[in-house]
């Protein structure tokens, strides 16, 4: 197929697709390239349409409701509601400690954002400001994202995306604070926001990311984030997604280590009506090291994934994972966790786990680890396990006069902290075992 | 009457007849011991009093300071003064220790009507009974009980009972599987305890826990009842004679 369709696009768009190319648009002021890219983008999401539960990858996750009611991704009539963006970025209650970003209805939000005082070979700033910046790290980001031409919605992203953020580390250079990335939706209308990120991180370079993602109404929020770790870099990402109850909140991070990389990528996912974290790893130098932790929390009637895939291209890699989820009501959650070691990835380290707890009858948890081994000479391991609370522990707690609720909400967040505790900085350790906290404070189960 | 317990009948849930008319009063103040072999439902008493699922009380009572105890749930009766050690320990990963406990004591200082209190007071209350139990404070800081040995077990269960102060302290089989040192420290945390307004139950199946605790009362427990009571020489009798003897002879039961 031509990269390039004459619009509109042919007879042979998924109909589902049909809103979004309706409004799409490339008259914008923007570079050729861009146009181009974002032509690509829309032909290609025409041509995957939405991902059906028969895929493999998206199984777990039902979209029906946002198939039938489209989400589309047009600039709003009114100004984004700046009164209610603060009221939740006050309810964050951020560490507040580095430079902060804030991204508001998909666009950066200069008003509430704080992004000067880095070092002067750090370059940070929104996405649609490095479009002319830096016009190199953009046509990465636009052009060469692993994702779009596989993922239908990575392709609407490239067709749709408005803003997002690039954060570029020279080599030899370590921030001490954490970077504050913050998504917002105002509610002001339901639609949909694409966003688009890249971090990259120069040889030797250190860096801790949180991003956190949170809004009112309905809305559908597309993410997508490139990591590049160069030789020995190290960057700690931890992502909390407190959405709103009605929102969708579909996130992809693709990122490539070289050699001796450290990543550590964290994700929380406490809140949002639907919910997908992706996270793609590969190994593209020797040495590296990978730690992908998480967990979930899902009530009512939420649903929630983590996917992970990491594929070992190189010999001497090593990867951790454990991913804890819990669900009560009627939430479904779910994890989905693929390693593949390649032929010639000898002396490769990989280890997987996902452990799970069910509260009440209705509540779902799927869990899926996998492992995909073609060299011989590597160690490999993966476990899961879905359970109910234990009852014994249980008892022991109310036989010291704990009451049943207070004891049944000890234990569920002493099953979750466990991959939170293994966040090696400590602000952001504990700022997120507050909002675990704070979210099983108000756990109906 | 600390504890007044009646004919108590007592069933598991697939229907087996554990107790089968317990009879035992302790009175305010009083230690008492409870021996028998294996399978005589020693541990079925303890976990009865203190409210475990998983038991079914068929016939009799239990009244704790005037009240029924099986009106109240198990954290209840735990907020009320009843406090029973564990014969094993729960391991509860992702815990800790001094959370854990910080929030037994408020639950139980909230039920009296006293404020809470908050870490730093906390602390200083469990500095002071480590002190005097001999227990290091690296116990505090760790998960409840994971990847703590037997000994540090059981020495975790009489820290809390310290800190917690119950009216009622049931032991059940603490000493069993502790060396003589841990033995010791647990012997101090009951003795340490005892007092006017407190009652102790150790249940136990050997007499050495005896050698530091004095009981005021010893009772023999045999398939489902109380066969035989007295002071602390029938533990040493025990000791001598075995259990056996008590099985075979139940006409013995009313002579002691």
């Amino acid at each position: 197929m031509s990269a390039v369709l004459d619009f509109p696009v042919s007879s042979a768009a998924k109909p589902e697709t049909r809103p979004y190319l309706d409004v799409f648009d490339d008259s914008a002021l923007e570079p050729q390239w861009l146009r181009q890219a974002r032509r690509h983008g829309v032909t290609r999401f025409a041509e995957l349409g939405f991902p059906t539960r028969r895929s493999e990858s998206w199984r777990y996750l039902d979209l029906q409701s946002l198939q039938q009611k489209p989400l589309l991704p047009t600039v709003p009539e009114r100004e984004a509601h700046q009164a209610a963006a603060r009221t939740q970025l006050a309810g964050l209650e951020l560490p507040e400690r580095g430079a902060r970003l804030a991204i508001l209805d998909g666009r950066f939000a200069p008003e509430i954002s704080r992004i000067d005082g880095l070092p002067a070979d750090v370059w940070f700033g929104a996405t649609s400001r490095a479009t002319a910046e830096r016009p190199e790290l953009s046509r990465e980001l636009a052009e060469d994202m692993p994702g779009d031409t596989a993922h239908p919605f990575a392709a609407l992203n490239a067709a749709f995306f408005a803003d997002g953020f690039v954060l570029d580390i020279a080599a030899g250079v370590t921030l001490d604070e954490p970077i504050e990335i913050v998504h917002l939706a105002s509610g002001i209308e339901p639609r949909s926001y694409h966003t688009r990120s890249i971090i990259r991180i120069g040889e030797g370079s250190r860096a801790t990311i949180l991003e956190t993602y949170t809004g009112n109404g309905r809305y559908w929020r597309n993410d997508i984030v490139a990591v590049h770790l160069a030789a020995g870099a190290e960057l700690s990402r931890a992502v909390l997604v407190e959405e709103g109850s009605e929102a969708v909140h579909l996130a992809e991070v693709d990122a490539t280590l070289n050699a001796d990389a450290r990543f550590s990528g964290f994700a929380l996912l406490l809140g949002g009506g639907t919910v997908r974290h992706e996270v793609s790893v590969r190994f593209a130098g020797e040495g590296a090291r990978c730690h992908l932790d998480g967990a979930f929390v899902v009530s009512g009637r939420e649903e929630a994934n983590i996917v992970t895939n990491v594929d070992h291209q190189v010999p001497h890699g090593e990867t951790r994972e454990l991913i804890k989820g819990v669900a009560a009501g009627r939430a479904h959650g779910a994890f989905q966790g693929k390693i593949t070691v390649r032929e010639h990835a000898q002396k490769v380290d990989a280890h997987q786990l996902s452990r799970n707890l069910i509260l009440g009858q209705r509540a779902v948890i799927d869990t899926k680890p996998e492992l995909e081994i073609y060299a011989d000479d590597v160690k490999c391991s993966h476990g899961a396990s879905v359970g109910e609370l234990d009852e014994t522990a249980l008892f022991y707690l109310r036989s010291r006069g704990i009451p049943d609720a207070e004891a049944r909400h000890m234990l569920i967040e002493g099953f979750l902290r466990e991959p939170v505790e293994a966040i090696a900085e400590p602000a952001l350790r504990d700022y997120l075992l507050r909002r675990l906290a704070r979210r099983l404070e108000k756990l109906e189960e | 009457m600390m504890l007044e317990i009646k004919n108590l009948h007592a069933r598991l849930s697939d229907g087996r007849e554990i107790l089968k008319g317990v009879d035992l009063s302790v009175g305010d103040s009083e230690v008492h011991a409870i021996m028998g072999p294996n399978g005589s439902g020693k541990s079925t008493l303890a976990a009865v009093l203190a409210g475990r699922d998983g038991y079914e009380v068929t016939e009799g009572s239990v009244t704790y300071r005037g009240r029924d105890l099986f009106a109240m749930p198990a954290d209840a009766r735990a907020r009320e003064g009843v406090f029973l050690a564990f014969q094993y320990p729960v391991e509860i990963p992702g815990v800790n220790n001094m959370y854990f406990l910080r929030a037994a004591l408020n639950a139980q200082r909230r039920n009296r009507g006293e404020p809470e209190l908050d870490a730093g007071q906390f602390l200083r209350v469990v500095r002071e009974k480590l002190k005097t139990l001999d227990i290091g404070d690296d116990l505090l800081q760790r998960a409840v009980n994971v990847g703590f040995s037997g000994g540090e077990k059981k020495r975790n269960e009489i820290f809390q009972m310290a800190v917690l102060e119950p009216r009622l302290a049931i032991l059940d089989e603490t000493d069993s599987g502790l060396d003589i040192d841990a033995l010791r420290v647990v012997a101090r945390g009951v003795n340490g305890l005892r007092a006017p307004d407190r009652s102790i139950v150790l249940i136990t199946h050997y007499k050495r826990l005896l050698d530091y605790i004095e009981p005021d009362r010893v009772h023999v427990l045999q398939d489902g009842r109380i066969v035989q009571s007295g002071d602390k020489e029938l533990a040493a009798e025990l000791e001598r004679r075995g259990y056996g003897t008590f099985g075979e002879q139940p006409e013995l039961a009313g002579s002691a």
